[in-house]
C-alpha cells in the first residue's frame, strides 16, 4: 500500500513539474526563426498584397493554402513555386494561430484560435471583394475546414450581398487527419500532464519549419477538434450547392490514418445526396503535395504532387 | 429423431452434472467503450470449470460490436471485435474480487465501399485487462475493467479504428446456478467482503 501511495506521489509530482524545453536558437519554436509570413505578409497573402482588388482581379480564383498541427507556410510553398506566378489564379497561404513563433505562443493557442486564422483572412478577402475563393488544406487544417462546414461558418460569409446568391467554393483536403496514426494521441489527457511535451521526429530541416517539441495542451487541443469533427461526421453533413469537396488520401501515412478518409467520405454527401470525390494516392507520405526535406523523393512521389497540383487549378475553374 | 432425443438427453445431463459439480458459466451482456473511440457493445460468456481451479480460472468468449454502440443509426465505421481470454479471479468467496485477463482474437471493420479494399480492415487481436468483480447475493455477477490492445493500427498497417485503451462493464448471470443463489449464499460463512 506504502508503494502504490508513492507511485502515486510521484505521479503527481512529476505532474506538477514545469516542463519546458530547451529549444536551439536554429530551430522554430526558439524565438529567434519566425515564419517569413509575419514579417512579410504580402508576400504570402493576397489580403495583403492586393486589398483593393479591380473587379476582374475580384473573379480571380483565390486559394487560400493552410497548413497542418505544428507546421507553417512551408507546406504549401511548392505549390507557390510550381504554380510560377500565373496569373490565372492567386494562391493565399494563411499562418494558424500559435505556428510559427514561439513554444510559448504554441503552447498557449487553442484549435478555436488555428481555426479562427483560415475564417480571418476568408472574412477579409470577401470583405476585399474577391468571389472566388477556395481551400487547399493538409492535415488539421482539413480538419478544421471540415468543422467550418459543419457549423456552418459559410452560410453567413459565404452569402453574396450584392448577387443575393452564394459565392462558389472549392475545398480540397490533402492527408485530411480524423483518426490519428499515433494511437497514443487518444491517450493524451492522462499522459499529458506527466509528459508535459512529446517530442517529433522532423527530417534535417524541417526543424525551422516544423516544431520539434509539442506541447501537451496542443495535443489535447488536437485530440479535442478530432473528436469534434469525428461526432460531426458521424452524425452526417450534407454539403450545400455551393461547395465542391475533394479528398486525396495517402493510403499509408505515418500520421493521419488512411481510415480518416473513410469517415469523411461516409459522413459527407453532396447537395444532391451523391458521394464526395475522394482519390487514394499511392504514397507514404504524410502531406504527399510537400516533398522539399522529404528524405528519399520517389518519381512516383514527384508525380503524385503534380497530379495533385493540376486537378486542383483545373477544378478550381469547373 | 431418436439421434435428436438422445442427443438433447445428453447435453440436459451434462448442464445438470456441470451444475452439480459447481462449474460456473457466466452469460451476460458487455458494454465497451475505447478511449477516444467508440462504444461497442456485445455479449460475453465465461466458464469455469469445478475439476480446474474452480471459479478461478475462468475461460470466455465475448463479443463486442459498434454495431451496437456508435454506429447503431450513425455513420460511424462498423466493427466487430470476437475475443476469447483466460482470466485469473483473486480472493475467492469475497464479493469483490480483482481479476486479470488475457485475451485473443479477431478484428474485422466494414467500410462500406469497394473504393477502400485498399485499406488494411481486420487484425488479430491481443489485449489485457484488470479490473472487479462483484459478486452479488444471486447469481448475477458485475464486472468492470480497463484494457490495452498490444495491437493496434498505425496509419501503415492495421486497421485505422483499433485504439489502445478501453474499458468495459459486464453484467452476467451464472445459467448453471438454478437454485437462484450463488454457490456463495450457500456458503454464507465464508463470504467476506
Amino acid at each position: 500500500m506504502k508503494k502504490i501511495l508513492f507511485a502515486a506521489m510521484m505521479m503527481l509530482a512529476l505532474a506538477g513539474c514545469k516542463k519546458t524545453p530547451v529549444i536551439p536558437a536554429a530551430d522554430l519554436g526558439g524565438g529567434v526563426i519566425m515564419d517569413p509570413s509575419l514579417t512579410d505578409p504580402s508576400a504570402y497573402r493576397i489580403s495583403v498584397s492586393q486589398p483593393n482588388p479591380t473587379p476582374a482581379q475580384a473573379q480571380i480564383p483565390v486559394i487560400i493554402c493552410c497548413h497542418g498541427y505544428t507546421a507553417s507556410t512551408f507546406e504549401w510553398d511548392e505549390f507557390r513555386t510550381w504554380s510560377n506566378g500565373t496569373s490565372k489564379y492567386y494562391i493565399d497561404q494563411v499562418l494558424l494561430a500559435g505556428h510559427g513563433t514561439t513554444y510559448d505562443a504554441f503552447k498557449k493557442s487553442t484549435w478555436h484560435d488555428w481555426e479562427s486564422s483560415i475564417m480571418d483572412e476568408y472574412n477579409l478577402l470577401v470583405k476585399e471583394g474577391y468571389q472566388n475563393i477556395s481551400f487547399a488544406g493538409s492535415s488539421t487544417s482539413c480538419t478544421l475546414l471540415l468543422d467550418m462546414i459543419s457549423s456552418g461558418f459559410f452560410k453567413v460569409s459565404a452569402f453574396n450581398f450584392s448577387t443575393s446568391t452564394y459565392n462558389k467554393i472549392h475545398i480540397f483536403l490533402v492527408d485530411p487527419i480524423v483518426i490519428p496514426s499515433d494511437k497514443n494521441l487518444s491517450l493524451i489527457g492522462a499522459l499529458g500532464p506527466v509528459l508535459g511535451y512529446v517530442t517529433s521526429n522532423n527530417a534535417p530541416g524541417e526543424e525551422q519549419y516544423y516544431y520539434h517539441y509539442r506541447p501537451e495542451e496542443t495535443l489535447q487541443q488536437l485530440q479535442d477538434v478530432l473528436n469534434q469533427v469525428r461526432d460531426e461526421l458521424q452524425n452526417g453533413i450534407q454539403l450545400p450547392d455551393y461547395i465542391y469537396l475533394k479528398v486525396y488520401k495517402s493510403i499509408r501515412d505515418p500520421t493521419a490514418d488512411p481510415v480518416s478518409a473513410v469517415l469523411i467520405y461516409n459522413g459527407i454527401k453532396t447537395s444532391i445526396g451523391r458521394n464526395i470525390d475522394l482519390d487514394f494516392v499511392n504514397s507514404d507520405i504524410h502531406v504527399f503535395t510537400r516533398l522539399n526535406l522529404v528524405p528519399n523523393v520517389t518519381a512516383l512521389d514527384r508525380q503524385n504532387q503534380i497530379y495533385a497540383f493540376t486537378d486542383i487549378t483545373t477544378r478550381i475553374f469547373q | 429423431m431418436v439421434k435428436h432425443t438422445y442427443f438433447l438427453v445428453l447435453l440436459i445431463m451434462a448442464v445438470h452434472s456441470a451444475n452439480a459439480q459447481s462449474s460456473i458459466l457466466d452469460a451476460g451482456f458487455r458494454l465497451q467503450q475505447t478511449v477516444n473511440l467508440y462504444n461497442e457493445n456485445g455479449i460475453a460468456l465465461s466458464y469455469s470449470n469445478k475439476n480446474l481451479l474452480p471459479d478461478r480460472l475462468y475461460f470466455g468468449f465475448s463479443y463486442a460490436t459498434s454495431r451496437l454502440g456508435t454506429a447503431f443509426s450513425s455513420n460511424a465505421i462498423k466493427q466487430d471485435n470476437f475475443l476469447l481470454s483466460a482470466a485469473w479471479y483473486f480472493r475467492q468467496y469475497h464479493v469483490i474480487r480483482p481479476f486479470v485477463r488475457l485475451n485473443t482474437g479477431y478484428f474485422s471493420a466494414d467500410y462500406g465501399e469497394a473504393i477502400f479494399n485498399v485499406l488494411p480492415r481486420s487484425s488479430a487481436l491481443l489485449s489485457s485487462d484488470f479490473g472487479l468483480c462483484f459478486q452479488t447475493g444471486l447469481p448475477l455477477k458485475i464486472s468492470t475493467s480497463l484494457g490495452y490492445n498490444f495491437i493496434t493500427g498505425n496509419g501503415l498497417s492495421g486497421p485505422g479504428t483499433l485504439f489502445p485503451v478501453f474499458y468495459q462493464l459486464t453484467l452476467s448471470w451464472n445459467i448453471f446456478d438454478h437454485t437462484k443463489l450463488s454457490h456463495h449464499r450457500a456458503l454464507p460463512q465464508k463470504l467476506k467482503l
